[in-house]
Formats: C-alpha cells, sequence, structure tokens
C-alpha cells in the first residue's frame, strides 16, 4: 500500500478549520501555562501570537487563507468592544468623588502619553506608518486596532505594541510609582489604567480593589477618548 | 436565551455604529460609535439590563481569543518592524515609563488638593 502523506498534510492544513482548530488549542494552552506559572511573559495574547506566528511559518500556510479560516473569531471582535461600554457604565457610577482629578489627569497625561510616543518614535526616525501605529499604544488592543487602523497604522502591529506596553506596565509600574512617591490607590490605580490598559488593571487588582476599580475606569475613559479624539486631531493636523 | 438576547443587542448596536459612520461620522470606526451610543444608552436607563449584562460579560471573557487572529498579521509586517526595531523599541519603554510616573504624580498632586480644600471647607 503507498500511502500519500503529502496529499494527506496538504488536506490538512487547508482545511477551513484547521486556523481556527490550532488557535482555540493553542490560546487554551497559553491560558493555562500563564494560570499555572502567573509569568508575564506568557501573557495569553502574545504568547498565542508567538506560538502561532510560528505554526504558520512552519507549515506554509499564509495568513489570508489563516485569517479566513479564524473570520468567525475576528467578527465577534465588533461587538466585544461595543460590550465594553457595560464595565464603563459600572465604573463610572461608583466614583463619583474624584471626578475632576479623574477628568484632569485624563486629558493631560493622556496627551502626553499619546504625542510623547509619536514625538519619541518621530525624532529617533520611525515612518509615517509605524508613528501612527505607536499613537494608540497605551489602550486597549480591541480599540488600539481599530484607531490604529482608521489613523493610517497597521492593526496587527498596533495589537503587539500594546501587548508589550501593558506587559512593561504591569512589570514595573508598582515599582515606578514607589519611586515618584504615588501613593493613594486611586492615583496608582489611574496610572496603570491609563498607560497599560487591560494588563496593567489586572495588576492593578493585585493592589486592592479600590486600585482595580480605579484602573477599570482609567482604561476605559483612555481607550474611548483615544478612540474619539485621535482620529479627529490627526485629520486636522496632516 | 438572555446571552443570546444580550448579544443581539450588542450586535445592534454595533450596527447602528456602522450605518452612522458611514452617513456622518466617517472618522469614527463603527464599533466605537456603538459603544459611545451603548454608553448613552445606559446611563439614561439608569441600569444594564441582565440580558446586557450576560451578553457583555460572556463575550469579554473571550475578548483575548479574538484579539489573536489580528495580532498575528504581524506576520506581514515582519519588515517594517525589522527597519524600525529601535527607535520603537526605546519608544514604547521610554514612553511608557513617563507617561506612567507623570499619571500618577499629576493624579496625586489633584487628589491632595482636593483632599486640602474640603478640609478647609
Amino acid at each position: 500500500m503507498n500511502l500519500d502523506f503529502s496529499a494527506a498534510w496538504q488536506a490538512l492544513i487547508h482545511h477551513p478549520l484547521f486556523g481556527l482548530g490550532i488557535t482555540l488549542a493553542v490560546y487554551q494552552l497559553a491560558v493555562i501555562a500563564y494560570e499555572r506559572t502567573r509569568w508575564i511573559f506568557l501573557q495569553p495574547v502574545l504568547f498565542s501570537m508567538v506560538v502561532l506566528v510560528a505554526l504558520l511559518l512552519l507549515s506554509g500556510l499564509d495568513y489570508g487563507e489563516y485569517s479566513a479560516s479564524v473570520s468567525p473569531l475576528i467578527l465577534l471582535l465588533g461587538p466585544s468592544t461595543v460590550a465594553l461600554a457595560v464595565p464603563l457604565y459600572l465604573n463610572l457610577r461608583r466614583i463619583r468623588q474624584l471626578l475632576v482629578p479623574i477628568l484632569v489627569t485624563l486629558l493631560v497625561a493622556g496627551v502626553f502619553a499619546t504625542v510623547s510616543g509619536v514625538l519619541l518614535a518621530w525624532l529617533l526616525g520611525a515612518e509615517r506608518l509605524v508613528l501612527m501605529t505607536l499613537a494608540p499604544k497605551s489602550v486597549t488592543s480591541p480599540i488600539a486596532m481599530l484607531v490604529a487602523d482608521e489613523i493610517g497604522g497597521v492593526a496587527a502591529l498596533a495589537a503587539v505594541f500594546v501587548m508589550i506596553t501593558g506587559v512593561l506596565g504591569a512589570m514595573f509600574g508598582p515599582a515606578l510609582l514607589d519611586l515618584c512617591r504615588v501613593s493613594h490607590p486611586a492615583a496608582r490605580g489611574m496610572a496603570m489604567g491609563m498607560t497599560a490598559h487591560a494588563v496593567g488593571t489586572s495588576r492593578a487588582l493585585q493592589e486592592s480593589e479600590e486600585c482595580g476599580a480605579f484602573s477599570a475606569l482609567a482604561m476605559s475613559l483612555m481607550g474611548v477618548a483615544t478612540a474619539v479624539l485621535l482620529p479627529l486631531l490627526v485629520a486636522l493636523i496632516v | 436565551m438572555l446571552v443570546l438576547r444580550g448579544l443581539t443587542w450588542l450586535i445592534l448596536f454595533q450596527l447602528l455604529g456602522t450605518v452612522l459612520n458611514v452617513l456622518l461620522l466617517p472618522i469614527l470606526p463603527g464599533p466605537i460609535i456603538g459603544l459611545l451610543l451603548l454608553l448613552g444608552f445606559l446611563v439614561m436607563r439608569g441600569e444594564v439590563s441582565e440580558s446586557l449584562n450576560q451578553g457583555s460579560s460572556q463575550l469579554l471573557r473571550f475578548l483575548p481569543l479574538f484579539l489573536i487572529p489580528p495580532a498575528v498579521g504581524v506576520i506581514v509586517y515582519a519588515e517594517a518592524l525589522a527597519a524600525d526595531f529601535w527607535a520603537i523599541a526605546v519608544t514604547l519603554v521610554v514612553s511608557l515609563a513617563v507617561s506612567m510616573a507623570f499619571a500618577g504624580w499629576l493624579m496625586q498632586k489633584l487628589i491632595d488638593r482636593q483632599r486640602r480644600r474640603e478640609g478647609d471647607a
């Protein structure tokens, strides 16, 4: 008997479910690995991305075909972004007393975070494509990806920059804030959520409930403010 | 069934956002308009219905999974990434450190000031 392994292999990797299957499997393994070790480099999205890129390169499956296979997941990203309104609303209700400090910090530090990043990369000679991708790096991935795409950057790269920013923020943020003598849990949470989004928020939750709540609020506000203001700003300036 | 009803609402808001994006607001992405509309709706109603609560929390649980396919797209941009590698690396680290320190410092100062005022009054 002569088994045609090559034909079977081709049928396997080009099956419409192959991309979806490996994505689900890798993601679950990444989540388990992260929960076991709590090692920040195993942050599930970042780790899954690295493993899947390696698998695509090894199997020779191109990104277009992979992307068609995982289209059900991509389709659900839109309603998930809309769903972010629910936690934002719940956080808005609980934090009324510090409204003025929150809004001032959001506007001043938010603009600073965005502008400092773009300016620095520009001074270091990065191309326009990269600059527009770096601009929304402080906000949660679904929003950052949409905004990057909108202003002429690359959604995929934005996701990577966002993840790296978040992981660095969660790793070094608490020590940095200690160094700057930021002691109030609301201020610590606000700083972590604004600059290191969801990953920073999960770190802030480990400090205290109050710190986590402010971090979640800051993350949502920064996300919405960036989504609304950044495309407007870019349209005006460029 | 509650989850499905919640999901239907979320899709409805996203579709509404897409329609408004094409008609009136080409600079804002459809899902973002949907998010703002839903937020406005919740503020007006003053509560989150059970279906919307369940639909959104179920969906948000899997948000990291939905982010993976676009992130894998980085494979297409390996060259752009390699060309500006140092600019990107330095920017990500320095800008994060400076922004986080500044945001924390500013918020701390503002809270201290508000406390002092309340103490005076």
